[in-house]
């Protein structure tokens, strides 16, 4: 990703690369303390610094490490990691359906490369920001996708290894109220994507649909089943450009 | 530091699996053009899916928990990340040891 976006936008790349390591900033904030829980937890189960590196650098999705890492064992179960793994990260499938519009103008090549880098984070800063721009049908801005990206990514596998080399020195992250942040960063991102009541009607259908889902039924259905409520409450009543 | 064969086989396949995950949307839709329908359904989606995922925060039973919610949600509609952070984390963490 070296050549930024060169279509009469002024600011260079670099100065778009630090907006996005800044716009993750505060996102970083609430995850710290959970990539050390991550690291310690997988310490406890057997797995070496080395093996956290890969698992984190490798897969780089949070949610379904988490899972992994709770199911693991020696030998670790393959197909159930594999199988958890898909229905916790099948969210990724709707996102990128989200983002295609924005990633078009980009060769095959780089999209390739941007869609590994796609974290729930990345892309709720990224698609907020094209939209803010253009709606759908705005570039996705990549200098700024890659400072989000970078920040996260180099976050992430940098503190799940410290955590797993530190061990189980620390307590519950709940208990400070570090659980918190991460509603707090969508909230916020949902204000950014806020265009009125009308446009907003969906995500009320997903908030109750997800809330009674996660009551019901064990496991992370909720996510699934929120979203596609919300998205047919969307397509049943379309909001008019 | 090791890394034994059965772990990395596992955590290429964890690796193939989501990476499947990441690209499948982009290519249904890459050269598509969009209905009426189509597009307020993409434009719904970010916000369903952000919604459902912190949804779990919206169903528990703890007083603190709502309390911290509540304050967390009215911040977050000034629009500052750092300061909604700082607000929700400060909020949950000593609503929960005084109630």
């Amino acid at each position: 990703m070296t050549n930024a976006d060169q279509s009469a936008r002024p600011p260079s790349y670099w100065t778009e690369f630090r907006r996005g390591i800044a716009a993750m900033a505060p996102a970083l904030l609430g995850l710290i303390p959970f990539a050390l829980v991550l690291g310690a937890e997988a310490t406890r189960k057997g797995l070496s610094p080395l093996e956290v590196l890969l698992l984190c650098g490798m897969n780089f999705a949070g949610g379904s490490e988490f899972v992994a890492v709770e199911l693991w064992n020696n030998p670790a179960p393959f197909l159930l990691i594999i199988g958890m793994t898909l229905l916790v990260n099948s969210r990724h499938v709707l996102m990128g359906a989200a983002l295609a519009p924005h990633l078009r103008h980009l060769p095959k090549r780089k999209a390739l490369l941007a869609l590994f880098f796609m974290a729930d984070e990345v892309w709720a800063f990224g698609i907020q920001d094209a939209r803010r721009r253009g709606g759908l049908g705005a570039e996705i801005n990549l200098p700024f996708y890659a400072g989000l990206a970078a920040a996260l990514y180099l976050t992430w596998i940098f503190t799940t290894v410290a955590g797993s080399l530190v061990g189980p020195l620390f307590g519950d992250p709940t208990a400070y109220g570090f659980d918190m942040a991460f509603p707090a960063v969508f909230l916020v991102l949902l204000k950014g994507l806020w265009t009125g009541y009308r446009a907003a009607a969906p995500w009320l259908v997903s908030l109750v649909a997800a809330a009674s889902v996660h009551l019901l039924v064990p496991g992370a259905w909720y996510v699934l089943a929120g979203t596609l409520a919300g998205l047919a409450a969307a397509y049943i009543w379309p909001v008019k450009q | 530091m090791s890394v034994s064969l059965w772990t990395f086989l596992t955590i290429l396949g964890m690796m193939g699996v989501t990476y499947l995950t990441r690209i499948t949307g982009y290519f249904l839709l890459r050269n598509r053009n969009l209905g009426v329908r189509a597009q307020s359904v993409l434009e719904a989606m970010p916000g369903a899916v952000l919604i459902s995922v912190i949804a779990p925060a919206f169903t528990s039973d703890q007083p603190a928990d709502l309390i911290a919610l509540t304050l967390t949600l009215a911040v977050a509609t000034r629009g500052s990340f750092l300061l909604t952070v700082i607000v929700g984390v400060t909020a949950a963490g000593l609503l929960r040891h005084l109630i």
